[in-house]
Protein backbone atom coordinates (compact mmCIF):
# COMPACT_ATOMS: atom_id res chain seq x y z
CA UNK A 1 0.00 0.00 0.00
CA UNK A 2 1.27 3.50 -0.77
CA UNK A 3 2.15 5.47 2.38
CA UNK A 4 -0.59 8.02 1.68
CA UNK A 5 -3.08 5.24 1.07
CA UNK A 6 -2.17 3.73 4.40
CA UNK A 7 -2.72 7.09 6.12
CA UNK A 8 -6.17 7.35 4.55
CA UNK A 9 -7.01 3.74 5.46
CA UNK A 10 -6.00 4.17 9.11
CA UNK A 11 -7.79 7.51 9.22
CA UNK A 12 -10.95 5.74 8.11
CA UNK A 13 -10.51 3.12 10.85
CA UNK A 14 -10.16 5.90 13.42
CA UNK A 15 -13.18 7.84 12.09
CA UNK A 16 -15.39 4.83 12.78
CA UNK A 17 -14.20 4.32 16.36
CA UNK A 18 -16.83 6.48 18.14
CA UNK A 19 -19.65 4.70 16.30
CA UNK A 20 -18.52 1.26 17.46
CA UNK A 21 -19.80 1.71 21.01
CA UNK A 22 -23.33 1.58 19.54
CA UNK A 23 -22.42 -1.16 17.05
CA UNK A 24 -21.47 -3.72 19.68
CA UNK A 25 -24.80 -3.91 21.57
CA UNK A 26 -26.76 -3.58 18.31
CA UNK A 27 -24.86 -6.49 16.72
CA UNK A 28 -25.27 -8.51 19.88
CA UNK A 29 -29.03 -7.92 19.78
CA UNK A 30 -29.14 -8.95 16.11
CA UNK A 31 -27.33 -12.20 17.00
CA UNK A 32 -29.70 -12.87 19.90
CA UNK A 33 -32.73 -12.13 17.70
CA UNK A 34 -31.69 -14.72 15.09
CA UNK A 35 -31.47 -17.43 17.75
CA UNK A 36 -34.72 -16.24 19.33
CA UNK A 37 -36.41 -16.67 15.94
CA UNK A 38 -35.43 -20.33 15.91
CA UNK A 39 -32.43 -20.09 13.58
CA UNK A 40 -29.28 -22.04 14.41
CA UNK A 41 -26.15 -20.06 15.41
CA UNK A 42 -24.64 -20.98 12.03
CA UNK A 43 -27.69 -19.62 10.19
CA UNK A 44 -27.72 -16.42 12.26
CA UNK A 45 -24.03 -15.79 11.62
CA UNK A 46 -24.33 -16.67 7.91
CA UNK A 47 -27.22 -14.21 7.61
CA UNK A 48 -25.03 -11.53 9.17
CA UNK A 49 -22.16 -12.17 6.74
CA UNK A 50 -24.29 -12.19 3.61
CA UNK A 51 -26.61 -9.30 4.55
CA UNK A 52 -24.38 -7.16 6.84
CA UNK A 53 -27.35 -4.98 7.74
CA UNK A 54 -28.71 -4.83 11.25
CA UNK A 55 -32.23 -3.87 10.34
CA UNK A 56 -32.42 -6.44 7.52
CA UNK A 57 -31.21 -9.12 9.95
CA UNK A 58 -33.81 -8.11 12.53
CA UNK A 59 -36.58 -8.09 9.93
CA UNK A 60 -35.56 -11.57 8.76
CA UNK A 61 -35.50 -12.79 12.37
CA UNK A 62 -38.96 -11.37 13.10
CA UNK A 63 -40.50 -12.81 9.96
CA UNK A 64 -38.81 -16.21 10.25
CA UNK A 65 -40.14 -16.35 13.82
CA UNK A 66 -43.64 -15.53 12.46
CA UNK A 67 -43.23 -18.30 9.84
CA UNK A 68 -43.84 -15.85 7.00
CA UNK A 69 -43.50 -16.99 3.39
CA UNK A 70 -39.99 -16.37 1.99
CA UNK A 71 -41.27 -13.93 -0.61
CA UNK A 72 -42.93 -11.74 2.05
CA UNK A 73 -39.74 -11.74 4.11
CA UNK A 74 -37.64 -10.73 1.11
CA UNK A 75 -40.11 -7.97 0.19
CA UNK A 76 -39.74 -6.55 3.71
CA UNK A 77 -35.94 -6.76 3.41
CA UNK A 78 -36.19 -4.87 0.12
CA UNK A 79 -38.20 -2.07 1.73
CA UNK A 80 -35.77 -1.59 4.60
CA UNK A 81 -32.94 -1.68 2.01
CA UNK A 82 -34.51 1.07 -0.13
CA UNK A 83 -32.38 3.61 1.67
CA UNK A 84 -29.31 1.85 0.24
CA UNK A 85 -30.54 2.85 -3.24
CA UNK A 86 -30.41 6.47 -2.16
CA UNK A 87 -27.00 6.10 -0.50
CA UNK A 88 -25.69 4.29 -3.58
CA UNK A 89 -26.94 7.06 -5.86
CA UNK A 90 -25.38 9.73 -3.65
CA UNK A 91 -21.95 8.07 -3.45
CA UNK A 92 -21.70 6.77 -7.02
CA UNK A 93 -20.34 10.00 -8.58
CA UNK A 94 -17.40 9.86 -6.15
CA UNK A 95 -16.66 6.21 -6.89
CA UNK A 96 -17.40 6.11 -10.63
CA UNK A 97 -13.69 6.38 -11.58
CA UNK A 98 -12.76 3.25 -9.60
CA UNK A 99 -12.45 -0.22 -11.13
CA UNK A 100 -15.08 -2.81 -10.33
CA UNK A 101 -12.83 -4.64 -7.86
CA UNK A 102 -13.14 -1.52 -5.67
CA UNK A 103 -16.78 -0.68 -6.32
CA UNK A 104 -18.10 -4.16 -5.47
CA UNK A 105 -16.49 -4.43 -2.00
CA UNK A 106 -17.23 -0.79 -1.15
CA UNK A 107 -20.89 -1.43 -2.05
CA UNK A 108 -20.98 -4.53 0.12
CA UNK A 109 -19.49 -2.60 3.05
CA UNK A 110 -21.88 0.35 2.79
CA UNK A 111 -24.08 0.93 5.83
CA UNK A 112 -25.98 3.87 7.31
CA UNK A 113 -22.91 4.90 9.29
CA UNK A 114 -20.57 4.12 6.39
CA UNK A 115 -22.61 6.29 4.07
CA UNK A 116 -22.74 9.20 6.50
CA UNK A 117 -18.98 8.94 6.93
CA UNK A 118 -18.28 8.50 3.22
CA UNK A 119 -20.34 11.57 2.36
CA UNK A 120 -18.32 13.50 4.96
CA UNK A 121 -14.98 12.16 3.64
CA UNK A 122 -15.71 13.33 0.13
CA UNK A 123 -16.77 16.74 1.40
CA UNK A 124 -13.36 17.24 3.08
CA UNK A 125 -10.97 19.57 1.27
CA UNK A 126 -7.68 18.34 -0.20
CA UNK A 127 -6.67 15.44 -2.41
CA UNK A 128 -9.60 13.09 -2.99
CA UNK A 129 -7.78 10.54 -5.14
CA UNK A 130 -7.18 8.11 -2.25
CA UNK A 131 -10.41 8.69 -0.32
CA UNK A 132 -11.62 5.19 -1.24
CA UNK A 133 -8.95 3.81 1.08
CA UNK A 134 -10.57 5.84 3.81
CA UNK A 135 -13.98 4.32 3.03
CA UNK A 136 -12.41 0.86 2.99
CA UNK A 137 -10.83 1.49 6.40
CA UNK A 138 -14.04 2.72 8.02
CA UNK A 139 -16.11 0.00 6.33
CA UNK A 140 -13.83 -2.86 7.38
CA UNK A 141 -13.62 -1.55 10.94
CA UNK A 142 -17.39 -1.55 11.22
CA UNK A 143 -17.66 -4.94 9.48
CA UNK A 144 -15.24 -6.73 11.83
CA UNK A 145 -16.78 -5.20 14.95
CA UNK A 146 -20.30 -5.97 13.76
CA UNK A 147 -19.58 -9.61 12.93
CA UNK A 148 -17.78 -10.19 16.25
CA UNK A 149 -20.78 -8.73 18.11
CA UNK A 150 -23.30 -10.83 16.12
CA UNK A 151 -21.28 -14.01 16.74
CA UNK A 152 -21.14 -13.22 20.47
CA UNK A 153 -24.91 -12.61 20.49
CA UNK A 154 -25.66 -15.80 18.55
CA UNK A 155 -23.50 -17.92 20.85
CA UNK A 156 -24.11 -16.36 24.30
CA UNK A 157 -27.34 -14.46 23.74
CA UNK A 158 -29.61 -16.47 25.96
CA UNK A 159 -27.60 -15.48 29.05
CA UNK A 160 -28.32 -11.74 28.89
CA UNK A 161 -31.14 -10.73 31.27
CA UNK A 162 -34.15 -9.20 29.53
CA UNK A 163 -34.16 -6.48 32.21
CA UNK A 164 -31.15 -4.85 30.54
CA UNK A 165 -33.47 -3.92 27.63
CA UNK A 166 -30.53 -4.16 25.22
CA UNK A 167 -32.93 -4.36 22.29
CA UNK A 168 -33.71 -0.66 22.85
CA UNK A 169 -30.22 0.13 21.50
CA UNK A 170 -31.52 -0.84 18.06
CA UNK A 171 -34.32 1.73 18.10
CA UNK A 172 -31.95 4.37 19.47
CA UNK A 173 -29.33 3.63 16.79
CA UNK A 174 -31.89 4.35 14.09
CA UNK A 175 -33.10 7.46 15.91
CA UNK A 176 -29.49 8.72 15.89
CA UNK A 177 -29.44 8.36 12.07
CA UNK A 178 -32.98 9.66 11.59
CA UNK A 179 -32.57 13.00 13.39
CA UNK A 180 -29.70 14.36 11.24
CA UNK A 181 -31.45 13.04 8.09
CA UNK A 182 -34.41 15.39 8.75
CA UNK A 183 -33.39 18.84 7.52
CA UNK A 184 -36.08 20.41 5.35
CA UNK A 185 -39.81 20.88 5.83
CA UNK A 186 -40.39 18.11 3.28
CA UNK A 187 -38.14 15.76 5.30
CA UNK A 188 -40.23 16.53 8.40
CA UNK A 189 -43.42 15.73 6.47
CA UNK A 190 -41.95 12.42 5.27
CA UNK A 191 -40.85 11.42 8.78
CA UNK A 192 -44.07 12.50 10.53
CA UNK A 193 -46.40 10.83 8.02
CA UNK A 194 -44.32 7.63 7.93
CA UNK A 195 -44.13 7.53 11.74
CA UNK A 196 -47.89 8.09 12.18
CA UNK A 197 -48.72 5.57 9.45
CA UNK A 198 -46.45 2.95 11.03
CA UNK A 199 -48.52 3.22 14.24
CA UNK A 200 -51.87 3.31 12.43
CA UNK A 201 -51.01 0.32 10.22
CA UNK A 202 -49.37 -1.74 12.96
CA UNK A 203 -52.16 -4.33 12.82
CA UNK A 204 -51.24 -5.45 9.29
CA UNK A 205 -49.69 -8.91 9.04
CA UNK A 206 -46.04 -9.65 8.13
CA UNK A 207 -44.75 -6.21 9.14
CA UNK A 208 -46.47 -4.78 6.06
CA UNK A 209 -46.95 -1.63 8.15
CA UNK A 210 -43.29 -0.83 7.45
CA UNK A 211 -43.87 -0.99 3.69
CA UNK A 212 -47.11 0.99 3.79
CA UNK A 213 -45.73 3.63 6.18
CA UNK A 214 -42.50 4.11 4.22
CA UNK A 215 -44.36 4.64 0.95
CA UNK A 216 -46.81 7.05 2.63
CA UNK A 217 -43.90 9.02 4.08
CA UNK A 218 -42.07 9.21 0.74
CA UNK A 219 -45.28 10.40 -0.95
CA UNK A 220 -45.76 13.08 1.72
CA UNK A 221 -42.19 14.31 1.28
CA UNK A 222 -42.59 14.51 -2.50
CA UNK A 223 -45.94 16.34 -2.13
CA UNK A 224 -44.55 18.98 0.28
CA UNK A 225 -41.44 19.47 -1.87
CA UNK A 226 -43.62 19.93 -4.96
CA UNK A 227 -45.87 22.52 -3.32
CA UNK A 228 -42.87 24.38 -1.92
CA UNK A 229 -41.33 24.76 -5.34
CA UNK A 230 -44.38 26.24 -7.02
CA UNK B 1 -34.05 -25.35 3.93
CA UNK B 2 -36.34 -22.40 3.43
CA UNK B 3 -34.36 -20.53 6.12
CA UNK B 4 -31.26 -20.81 3.93
CA UNK B 5 -33.24 -19.59 0.94
CA UNK B 6 -34.27 -16.50 2.94
CA UNK B 7 -30.69 -15.96 4.15
CA UNK B 8 -29.24 -16.04 0.63
CA UNK B 9 -32.15 -13.96 -0.68
CA UNK B 10 -31.59 -11.33 2.02
CA UNK B 11 -27.91 -11.20 1.02
CA UNK B 12 -28.84 -10.71 -2.63
CA UNK B 13 -31.39 -7.98 -1.89
CA UNK B 14 -29.11 -6.00 0.42
CA UNK B 15 -26.12 -6.28 -1.94
CA UNK B 16 -28.08 -5.36 -5.07
CA UNK B 17 -29.64 -2.27 -3.48
CA UNK B 18 -26.23 -1.14 -2.21
CA UNK B 19 -24.49 -1.82 -5.51
CA UNK B 20 -27.37 -0.46 -7.62
CA UNK B 21 -25.84 2.86 -8.63
CA UNK B 22 -22.25 2.37 -7.52
CA UNK B 23 -21.72 -0.74 -9.66
CA UNK B 24 -24.54 -1.06 -12.16
CA UNK B 25 -26.27 2.18 -13.07
CA UNK B 26 -25.72 5.84 -13.71
CA UNK B 27 -27.93 7.89 -11.39
CA UNK B 28 -28.09 10.72 -13.91
CA UNK B 29 -29.99 8.50 -16.32
CA UNK B 30 -32.96 8.15 -13.97
CA UNK B 31 -36.00 10.43 -14.15
CA UNK B 32 -35.96 13.49 -11.92
CA UNK B 33 -39.05 12.37 -10.00
CA UNK B 34 -37.36 9.12 -9.02
CA UNK B 35 -34.38 10.96 -7.57
CA UNK B 36 -36.64 13.38 -5.68
CA UNK B 37 -38.51 10.42 -4.16
CA UNK B 38 -35.25 8.66 -3.20
CA UNK B 39 -34.23 11.65 -1.11
CA UNK B 40 -37.16 10.99 1.23
CA UNK B 41 -36.40 7.31 1.73
CA UNK B 42 -34.14 7.75 4.79
CA UNK B 43 -36.47 10.02 6.83
CA UNK B 44 -39.55 7.93 5.92
CA UNK B 45 -38.13 4.42 6.42
CA UNK B 46 -36.18 5.32 9.56
CA UNK B 47 -39.21 7.03 11.13
CA UNK B 48 -41.36 3.98 10.31
CA UNK B 49 -38.80 1.79 12.12
CA UNK B 50 -38.24 4.09 15.10
CA UNK B 51 -41.75 5.25 16.06
CA UNK B 52 -43.24 1.82 16.85
CA UNK B 53 -40.17 1.07 18.99
CA UNK B 54 -41.04 4.06 21.18
CA UNK B 55 -44.83 4.23 21.02
CA UNK B 56 -45.77 0.53 21.00
CA UNK B 57 -43.05 -1.42 22.81
CA UNK B 58 -45.46 -4.25 23.66
CA UNK B 59 -47.11 -4.28 20.24
CA UNK B 60 -50.03 -2.00 21.13
CA UNK B 61 -50.13 1.78 21.16
CA UNK B 62 -49.03 3.13 24.58
CA UNK B 63 -49.01 6.95 24.57
CA UNK B 64 -48.75 7.43 28.33
CA UNK B 65 -46.24 8.46 30.98
CA UNK B 66 -46.13 4.82 32.05
CA UNK B 67 -44.38 3.95 28.77
CA UNK B 68 -40.72 4.23 29.72
CA UNK B 69 -39.49 3.70 26.17
CA UNK B 70 -41.55 6.62 24.91
CA UNK B 71 -40.11 8.99 27.53
CA UNK B 72 -36.58 7.68 26.97
CA UNK B 73 -37.07 8.10 23.21
CA UNK B 74 -38.11 11.74 23.61
CA UNK B 75 -35.03 12.37 25.76
CA UNK B 76 -32.79 10.67 23.20
CA UNK B 77 -34.34 12.69 20.34
CA UNK B 78 -33.71 15.93 22.24
CA UNK B 79 -30.06 14.94 22.68
CA UNK B 80 -29.73 13.84 19.03
CA UNK B 81 -30.78 17.33 17.88
CA UNK B 82 -27.92 18.92 19.81
CA UNK B 83 -25.17 16.30 19.85
CA UNK B 84 -23.76 15.14 16.52
CA UNK B 85 -22.12 11.96 17.81
CA UNK B 86 -24.68 9.11 17.67
CA UNK B 87 -23.39 7.90 21.02
CA UNK B 88 -25.00 10.90 22.70
CA UNK B 89 -28.51 9.82 21.74
CA UNK B 90 -27.89 6.12 22.41
CA UNK B 91 -26.29 6.82 25.80
CA UNK B 92 -28.99 9.31 26.84
CA UNK B 93 -31.79 6.97 25.75
CA UNK B 94 -30.40 3.93 27.56
CA UNK B 95 -29.61 5.97 30.69
CA UNK B 96 -33.15 7.39 30.70
CA UNK B 97 -34.69 3.94 30.21
CA UNK B 98 -32.62 2.32 32.94
CA UNK B 99 -33.31 5.26 35.27
CA UNK B 100 -37.08 5.08 34.69
CA UNK B 101 -37.08 1.31 35.11
CA UNK B 102 -35.23 1.65 38.41
CA UNK B 103 -37.45 4.46 39.74
CA UNK B 104 -40.85 3.21 38.49
CA UNK B 105 -40.63 -0.56 38.13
Amino acid sequence: MLPNARIEFLGGCRDMAPVLVGTVPFGFVAGVAAIGAGMSPLEGIALSFVAFSGIAQLVVAQLVAAKSPAIVTLAAVFVVSLRFLMYSAALSPHLAHLPRRWRVPLSYLMTDQGFAMGARHYALPGDRSLRHYRMLGSGLTLFCTWQAAVIAGALLGAQVPAAWSLDFVVTLSFLAILVPAVRTRADIAAAVVAGAASLAAAGLPYKLSLVVASLAGIAAGVAVEGRHRR
Amino acid sequence: MSDWLVILGAGAVTFLTRASFIVFADPHRFPHGFRVALAFVPPAVLAAIVLPGFAMPEGTLALSLGNHRLLAGVAAAAVAMRVKNPLGAIGAGMAALWGLQALFP
